[in-house]
């Protein structure tokens, strides 16, 4: 029952990855010592981030309940982590059955920042002995790529981080949870940040590359997990699988991760900071305020169209304007197209881009009473005016505009810019090693 | 008489590398991530000697209910009947349903989820289905978009409609309300499905343009 539903990965695409790692390239171009760009969205509700390291993808969310404290530990409040693997992931994980993945990854996350006490546990008691907050990380891995714990471990932290617990008080028999709108929430104290950097060993310790994905995993003997905080602090180390690897190997191995911990922390935490001020000066955020869109790059849209290649005429068109890669013209004409379609119709259907689009009614129904009118109305045109500024910022922009701190923005996203500096020397570092 | 609108729905499809399918989808503030896997296959105690069996899964972002499961089962249910199951004996086709953000109008926005990945996945399908809520407040007033006080809520519908013929796949009621205050809703569903079903539309159109 283990290779139920199970991708094979193929002799020839071995052979073919150690090849190519022999000659320093790995097959989607990274360097060794590269990751993956790390995308950080924050929902709607405090404490829920969907976290997106290169195609994996993590969903966590924060909860919290009031419950009787552990009798050896009376003053301090629970962090309990669920990570769980579900057939949206890849096919061959079962709903609702702990596999010794999942076990081990959610032993791995725990070590990592609960062992580590990166939580200020003492600071959710309520009253000893009798109450204390619970909280609960409920990770969902959305889409299997590869390297799910560094993912997971930064989907974790950002959800903890961008977490806040609402207000209680005690008349020394009831406890009353104040709710978001009497008083305001108190965010979680968190001492450190630390993160997971892994590592995939090929051919007995001679390559180590960073950040794994799928194939690389598959092919791969040993797995090093170095699990590190911004001040270069041990939190997690974990070497799984059969390899033989030196001390002075490991070392230099953490000191290199290192300098990754530390650029996905500084994202974390300027995620949580811009999230949060949006969300304190009342404007509205969530996935839906998103574009829904995913960034392109133009090789997987070339990739996307070598599949659809025929020889007729109207493609080939299509493929000359692939060639000047120039993404605006494209997205410009199928929206002209669109508009012209739209234009006599009820409601107007935007292109925002690569795959995506947006319903907006125009007309307005007579029949329907709305409640509230007068504070329905009063957010209505604003929201909706909001959403096309938005819709006309995305149009022009690239993925450098996403980035910016533009007020219009309404989805975080970060993207990694300092990796692209690593390139060009780890190829040789590697060859002196 | 105010008026009331529909809430706007912005979906992005082929979001996930490891399904044959899937689809991203806010309704409002709702906002379902959804994905098929299929025809794939299929664990012994569930197969099927005449069809596909559809196995459903339903995640909410936080632990677990009956709510889950209970969505689950309608969700399967619309599945078997809007998909051709027949094709593929001996098979299952996996739909996967993730809440990312809960505003209201959770059932209908992963109805409406599910049918975009599908699409997206290709799997065949007999027809599409198109699901709308419905909210009947205190005051006897029908709207479209949740209120704000989930406590004025007095009834909700969620009627999931058939492209083809406009008939009824799946009714799902909560509260009480009158026979003629259903038919009413009833009307006002399907006037609206329409508009969605020309929404996938435009967005599968929008995808192969773009893929192409």
């Amino acid at each position: 029952m283990s290779n139920f539903r199970k991708t094979i990965i193929s002799n020839a695409e071995k052979q073919f990855l150690i090849k190519n790692l022999r000659e320093s390239t790995r097959l989607d171009g990274r360097a060794f010592n590269t990751i993956r760009d790390l995308k950080i969205e924050f929902g709607k509700d405090w404490g829920c981030c969907n976290v997106s390291l290169g195609k994996t993808k993590v969903l966590a969310q924060v909860t919290c309940d009031l419950q009787e404290p552990k009798s050896n530990r009376p003053s301090e409040g629970t962090l309990n982590i669920n990570l769980e693997l579900n057939p949206m992931a890849d096919p061959s994980f079962e709903a609702g059955r702990q596999s010794d993945l999942s076990a081990q990854l959610n032993r791995l996350l725990e070590k990592c920042l609960k062992d580590s006490k990166a939580i200020d546990l003492e600071s959710l008691c309520i009253q000893m002995k009798k109450r204390v907050w619970s909280l609960r990380i409920d990770l969902n891995v959305l889409n299997h790529d590869g390297n799910i714990l560094d993912c997971a471990s930064i989907a974790a932290l950002a959800a903890l981080s961008h977490f806040r617990r609402p207000d209680v008080t005690s008349d020394g028999v009831e406890f009353k949870i104040h709710s978001i709108e009497e008083r305001d929430p108190i965010p979680i104290v968190v001492y450190h940040y630390p993160v997971y950097i892994t590592y995939a060993i090929f051919s007995g310790g001679d390559f180590l590359v960073v950040d794994p994905t799928l194939l690389e995993e598959g092919v791969a003997e040993a797995f090093l997990s170095i699990g590190l905080n911004s001040y270069d602090e041990l939190c997690g180390l974990h070497l799984g699988g059969k390899a033989q690897l030196s001390t002075n190997v490991i070392l230099e191995i953490t000191n290199k991760a290192t300098k990754h911990a530390c650029g996905i922390i500084n994202l974390i935490k300027k995620g949580v900071e811009l999230d949060t001020k949006k969300k304190l000066s009342a404007k509205e955020t969530g996935f839906h305020k998103g574009n829904l869109k995913e960034t392109n790059d133009s090789l997987s849209k070339l990739s996307i169209s070598l599949d659809h290649w025929t020889t007729t005429k109207t493609s080939k068109k299509k493929k000359k304007s692939l060639k000047l890669n120039t993404v605006e013209e494209i997205n410009n004409d199928c929206r002209m197209e669109c508009d012209d379609i739209n234009q006599p119709n009820h409601e107007v259907i935007r292109d925002l881009g690569v795959q995506t689009t947006e319903l907006v009614h125009k007309g307005t129904k007579g029949e329907w009473i709305i409640i509230d009118s007068d504070s329905e109305e009063g957010a209505n045109p604003n929201s909706s005016q909001n959403d096309i500024i938005f819709v006309e910022t995305s149009k022009v922009e690239t993925i450098k505009v996403q980035g910016s701190d533009s007020e219009e923005e309404n989805v975080i996203i970060v993207c990694e810019s300092n990796q692209e500096k690593n390139v060009s020397k780890s190829p040789k570092k590697k060859k002196a090693t | 008489m105010a008026s009331s609108e529909f809430p706007q729905l912005k979906c992005e499809l082929g979001v996930l590398s490891k399904s044959d399918g899937s689809a991203a989808l806010a309704e409002g503030e709702s906002v379902m991530l959804a994905s098929v896997c299929g025809p794939i296959e299929v664990k012994l105690q569930k197969l099927l000697t005449d069809k596909t069996s559809v196995e459903c899964c339903y995640r909410s972002k936080a632990a677990e209910g009956i709510q889950d499961r209970f969505r689950e089962t309608i969700l399967k249910n619309i599945c078997e009947t809007a998909l051709m199951a027949s094709l593929h004996p001996r098979s299952s086709i996996l739909v996967n349903l993730q809440e990312m953000q809960n505003g209201g109008q959770l059932l209908s926005c992963a109805v409406n989820a599910a049918c975009l990945a599908c699409l997206n996945a290709g799997v065949d399908m007999k027809f599409t289905f198109a699901a709308v809520s419905c909210f009947l407040n205190k005051f006897e007033e029908f709207s479209f978009v949740p209120p704000i006080n989930e406590n004025e809520v007095k009834a909700l519908f969620v009627l999931v409609f058939n492209s083809t013929t406009g008939s009824i796949i799946a009714s799902h009621t909560e509260g009480s309300f009158t026979t003629e205050q259903f038919q009413h809703g009833l009307k006002l569903c399907r006037e609206q499905s329409q508009f969605v079903f020309k929404f996938f539309k435009e967005s599968v159109i929008n995808f192969d343009k773009d893929i192409e």
